[in-house]
């Protein structure tokens, strides 16, 4: 269903509104204050995308330097543990941040796992008697370390290692993208689409979000099945209604990995980007409907 | 079934006489546990009961604001030159008033802050599960009730953080990091909703500060505080906030499967006070839910929080007057009030 957005000229996105806004020690906000590794890694992401070498340059200067010694980046220098934005930092070219720090991003995710994966876990429920849910069948990536796997994280782990499966083909990498899609396969609600955990809860079903949607989508680029054309369909919908600029970037990012955005659709020009990263990947989704796809090479 | 409270080894009866003699023996109980927590085995202190107010709110219409303004001053709250923060509890995208705090009701507690004195009054939130909080304030009607709402409002999940260890820990979370702008706060003003909760039973002023824990820093949802116990992380918060007020939003309600899924559920009141376990041990009782079942209320007892009916002096409507029960999920029928 071709979006009713989709008949206006698109205003291309002005990248010097993010260089602008970068840090003096070379990474960028949310908003505005101290520097943080997301919007960073997307902000570099963006500037590499369109030629604009040098600040992506002191913007990664500052991500490498606050790689923690397990291989993982904490979400803000100081934090003192590696979180999912790894896989953000993962995602960036290994010509650019390095092929040692990639090799061990990549190598942090390849270990990460949400914890009801873990041995221990496991163990423990198996000893209390407590049968394992279909959907912690598969592991997914948490956000931080030692809590449960969601949604996000999850698409996000399996774009980067999808990204580095293309430049190397390793089975324990083809390995985790497959259980990270099965992961959100076995998690997609009912009236498909994603909430940012479980299908339902204490006999409840979860609402699917827009956003997740759209994520969960990107991550399952080349999964062909009624489930994904149910979620295509949804995420259509979503398209039409939304109004976060975050929401909508995520959902032109899944549609275009199915091939399902519709032709010449723009970003409604009265909805506002939020934060930084919204920005930033607004700019990523505008240059891969151009077929420069960031997440992909 | 909730945890015992009798590991201190006081008994009931070495405690209460001296204390409040028309407390029932399991209040006695609570009472006891948190006394002997703060003063070391059986030196007991004299309780100072925390004021609680209860104000009939009908709807939400333009009569919010002078309820809120008497409320306030019945509280003889001292805000002149002070940075005060509202900090409401945003959900989900969702214009209808069961879910979010209302605007109207934020904004109310704006303006009376500020003809209070107040050297500045910002609103502040960190939601738990989506992650796009401008426009879910959006949706929920904050920018059109609130004027120049962008430039009021912090996003704690991206706000600046410092290392913390709260005062008192019960949550194996030990330091947590915190939102600067709610960590500089003179006054924190809580302002849930009257909501059940599928994990804790009743979502009050006490687990609204989960949105305060931020999401930059432990993702969406906040699952590290549920691996660490919900009711555990819920008093390290409490304790790690000593100025706060609280102001529920009990126009309408939820119940049922709250807080997302549940059933509105009109109470027509605004519950008020500076300790906010007595102020949420008050919105249960209006809920017809015992707080003294409720962990984390227990867990955050003692000192100057209070949760016992004794230990609360309570001004404005009477519990009687407007109390209703609210419909538990089964998990939790169990921690209703006996005579309900």
């Amino acid at each position: 269903m071709p979006s009713r957005r989709s008949r206006r000229p698109c205003t291309p996105m002005n990248i010097g509104i993010l260089a602008g806004k970068q840090n003096r020690d070379g990474g960028w906000p949310y908003l505005r204050g101290s520097s943080w590794t997301e919007p960073t890694a997307y902000a570099v992401l963006a500037l590499l995308a369109a030629g604009e070498t040098e600040p992506a340059r002191r913007g990664l200067r500052w991500i490498l330097a606050i790689q923690r010694p397990d291989g993982g980046w904490p979400p803000q220098a100081g934090v003192d543990w590696s979180t999912w934005v790894t896989a953000l930092v993962a995602l960036l070219p290994p010509e650019h941040l390095g092929a040692r720090a990639h090799a061990r991003a990549i190598a942090w995710l390849l270990e990460a796992t949400g914890r009801e994966s873990t041995m221990t876990y496991r163990l423990r429920e198996w000893l209390l008697g407590n049968p394992r849910p279909p959907e912690q069948e598969f592991p997914g990536w948490p956000w931080i370390p030692d809590a449960a796997a969601w949604v996000a994280p999850t698409s996000l782990a399996v774009l980067a290692l999808d990204k580095e499966y293309r430049r190397r083909p390793l089975p324990a990498i083809r390995d985790r993208i497959d259980s990270g899609r099965r992961f959100l396969l076995a998690r997609m609600c009912h009236e498909g689409g994603w909430n940012y955990g479980s299908a339902g809860a204490l006999g409840y079903e979860s609402r699917p979000y827009p956003e997740t949607t759209g994520m969960a989508l990107a991550a399952l680029r080349g999964v062909r099945s009624p489930r994904t054309e149910r979620a295509l369909t949804l995420a259509q919908r979503f398209l039409g209604e939304c109004r976060s600029a975050d929401a909508l970037n995520w959902l032109r990012l899944g549609l275009l990995a199915h091939g399902q955005l519709p032709a010449g659709y723009c970003h409604p020009l009265e909805i506002a980007d939020r934060t930084l990263p919204d920005t930033s990947l607004g700019l990523l989704v505008a240059e891969a409907a151009k077929g420069r796809d960031s997440f992909l090479a | 079934m909730p945890r015992t409270l009798t590991s201190t080894g006081l008994t009931d009866e070495s405690v209460c006489p001296t204390l409040v003699p028309i407390l029932t023996r399991r209040e006695c109980l609570a009472v006891a546990a948190g006394t002997a927590l703060l003063t070391g085995c059986g030196q007991v202190r004299p309780i100072v009961p925390s004021t609680v107010s209860i104000a009939r709110a009908p709807a939400y219409d333009q009569r919010i604001y002078e309820t809120v303004r008497r409320m306030l001053e019945e509280h003889r709250l001292e805000v002149r030159g002070q940075n005060v923060v509202l900090k409401p509890n945003l959900v989900e995208f969702e214009p209808d008033c069961c879910i979010n705090t209302h605007p109207l009701l934020v904004h109310a507690a704006s303006e009376a802050f500020r003809a209070m004195g107040a050297a500045s009054v910002r609103i502040a939130e960190g939601p738990g599960h989506r992650r796009n909080t401008l426009d879910l304030a959006d949706a929920a009607g904050y920018f059109k009730t609130v004027p120049r709402f962008e430039d009021v409002f912090v996003d704690l999940n991206l706000d600046d953080v410092s290392r913390v260890r709260p005062t008192r820990q019960f949550s194996s979370l030990g330091t947590l990091y915190l939102p600067n702008t709610a960590l500089g706060a003179d006054l924190l003003v809580s302002m849930p909703k009257m909501k059940t909760h599928h994990w804790v039973a009743a979502t009050l002023s006490m687990k609204n500060l989960f949105g305060v824990v931020p999401g930059g820093i432990y993702g969406w949802p906040k699952n590290a505080l549920h691996w660490a116990g919900i009711h555990e992380s819920i008093a390290d918060l409490h304790a790690a906030f000593p100025r706060q007020f609280a102001i529920v939003d009990g126009i309408v309600g939820m119940e049922g499967n709250g807080p997302i899924q549940g059933t509105p559920k009109h109470v027509g009141v605004l519950v008020a006070g500076r300790d906010p376990a007595a102020v949420d041990a008050t919105c249960c009782r209006i809920m017809r839910i015992e707080p003294l079942k409720i962990e984390y209320l227990r867990l955050a007892s003692g000192g100057e929080s209070h949760i016992t009916e004794p230990s609360i002096l309570q001004i404005g409507e009477s519990l009687s007057a407007v109390a209703t029960p609210f419909e538990l999920i089964p998990e939790f029928r169990w921690v209703r009030m006996e005579d309900s």
